[in-house]
């Protein structure tokens, strides 16, 4: 191909071509990538699937009267909103557009705590017992309590994400995933299957009136296996 | 009447196909497409290919007319499918073309791949041809994927997750293309609009290019060789099987082989 060039390229045409190549080439793709990795490069951006997960976004899940006491989850359903406002929303509040968000129905399973006995079998619950005589209007110590014998669990299986179902047979029941069929007990631990970890817990908390609230974010603490990657 | 009416339309006729051939070649190239030289054994699975393409061209089709009543948007996209599927005249079968085809699209460009795969046509100077047809493969594939979600039910949607997180772990590049997929952190609105761009504009955009190399590729080698070539080597296997003859004449006669005419004579 060299031999057809009338003129060979010298170093100063090479360097030039170098130079010019690079802005054209920067200035055709860097704005339309820019654009489409938007997510990716911001994560806060608006117009984005987000559920709002700062530190005082809670959101209600039920009160902890209505968790059976035992060895059963009790499902409730929350439905986050999803923040996706394109443009100004004192704009959008003014036009009267829409203010119905979307939102994303999520299950959380919540349970009492029980003991694990050497068989595999559910022990004793955890289950303060001050709760037999009062559902509300409890203090620091006993919302303490409470909060540390509750397992509120994500339904979405640490294996690829399908929503998990409790299934009982026997009298013995189990968490069971439709997908690939990861089975976790009652405090949402690994039991058998492709699960690399426990179920994951939100992020919760008890108040006075003894109704659970939760935050669109996974607790990530402690030791259930690897942390991530994870889909809410 | 009807003789002088038959000759002056045979007359048009060769007279617009004259034309046309001069001006784009375009009946020479009907012959090469519809007189392929191929292999007498298992002719019909070097269809496959134009299986292929036939699968694509339909989902083109059906994709554009699914499109007149689609609505990308969360509130709507199951409804409106559901309106495509039961009140839009001949919606069952408009979607239902889309959906079989891109099924068997899947299992046709198998079958295509493993014929190319067993009958060797990979190799030199069609090895470029493979590697368009590899990217064509993963296009098709993500086009599937992408095409599922834009039900917005719970099949769709869930299968969609669990794709997506499959894809999540992989090292280094899997959470920022499941950030990008997303449009943020939850399966919601944003994932729908980024999935249905994906699905409608930019894959078939790519996939068409590549299409048209493959086509140029395949036209450029032949499907069985160079067609000349192929020529070539059909004359130089009759000339020796003329040659056979003359040899078994020679022995069952004893006396050499001088032509037809001059044994009629003879006798």
């Amino acid at each position: 191909m060299a031999e057809l060039q009338k003129d060979p390229l010298t170093r100063k045409d090479f360097l030039g071509f170098g130079i010019l190549g690079t802005i054209v080439g920067a200035i055709l793709t860097i704005p339309p990538a820019a654009f489409i990795l938007g997510p990716i490069i911001d994560v806060d951006v608006l117009g984005e699937s987000d559920v709002p997960s700062g530190p005082d976004d809670w959101f209600e899940v039920g009160p902890i009267s209505d968790v059976p006491e035992e060895v059963e989850p009790k499902y409730f359903k929350v439905n986050f909103p999803v923040e996706q406002i394109y443009g100004k929303r004192s704009i959008q509040e003014e036009s009267g557009t829409s203010d119905e968000s979307f939102t994303v129905p999520s299950a959380i399973w919540v349970s009492w705590k029980h003991e694990n006995l050497p068989d595999g079998r559910p022990g004793e619950s955890l289950r303060p017992s001050f709760l037999d005589r009062k559902s509300e209007g409890f203090s620091e110590s006993e919302r303490q309590e409470i909060q540390d014998a509750l397992n509120v669990l994500s339904s979405s299986c640490a294996h690829l994400g399908c929503p998990v179902r409790w299934i009982t047979r026997e009298g013995e029941g189990e968490f069971l995933c439709p997908c690939h069929g990861g089975i976790y007990n009652i405090n949402g631990e690994y039991v058998a299957g492709p699960p690399p970890r426990d179920l994951y817990s939100y992020d919760f908390e008890v108040r006075e009136d003894g109704t659970i609230y939760v935050r669109h974010q996974f607790n990530t603490g402690g030791d259930n296996g690897p942390q991530e990657p994870y889909v809410i | 009447m009807i003789g002088r009416v038959r000759s002056q339309a045979l007359e048009t006729g060769k007279f617009i196909t004259d034309w046309m051939e001069h001006r784009t070649g375009i009946v020479t190239m009907m012959e090469h497409f519809l007189f392929e030289p191929v292999p007498k054994r298992g002719a019909w699975l070097y269809s496959l290919g134009s299986a292929t393409l036939f699968c694509i061209t339909l989902q083109f089709l059906t994709g554009i007319l699914l499109l007149f009543y689609y609505v990308p948007t969360t509130d709507h996209a199951w409804d409106s499918i559901y309106y495509i599927m039961n009140d839009a005249y001949f919606g069952t079968l408009i979607r239902g073309i889309h959906y079989w085809s891109a099924n068997f699209l899947l299992v046709v460009i198998g079958l295509h791949m493993a014929r190319t795969f067993f009958s060797g046509s990979y190799k030199a100077p069609r090895e470029l041809n493979w590697i368009v047809g590899v990217v064509l493969l993963l296009l098709v594939i993500v086009l599937a994927f992408t095409g599922y979600l834009l039900r917005w039910d719970q099949y769709g949607f869930w299968a969609s997750v669990v794709g997506m997180k499959i894809g999540s772990y992989s090292p280094f590049v899997g959470g920022p293309t499941i950030h990008f997929l997303l449009g943020g952190n939850v399966t919601g609105p944003a994932t729908l609009s980024r999935f249905f761009a994906i699905h409608v504009w930019l894959l078939p955009a790519a996939l068409a290019p590549f299409i048209g190399i493959h086509l140029f590729l395949l036209r450029k080698h032949g499907e069985f060789g160079s067609e000349f070539e192929y020529a070539d080597r059909l004359a130089k296997l009759h000339e020796r099987q003329r040659l056979e003859s003359y040899e078994q004449y020679e022995e069952e006669e004893g006396e050499p082989y001088t032509g037809r005419r001059d044994r009629a004579d003879r006798e």
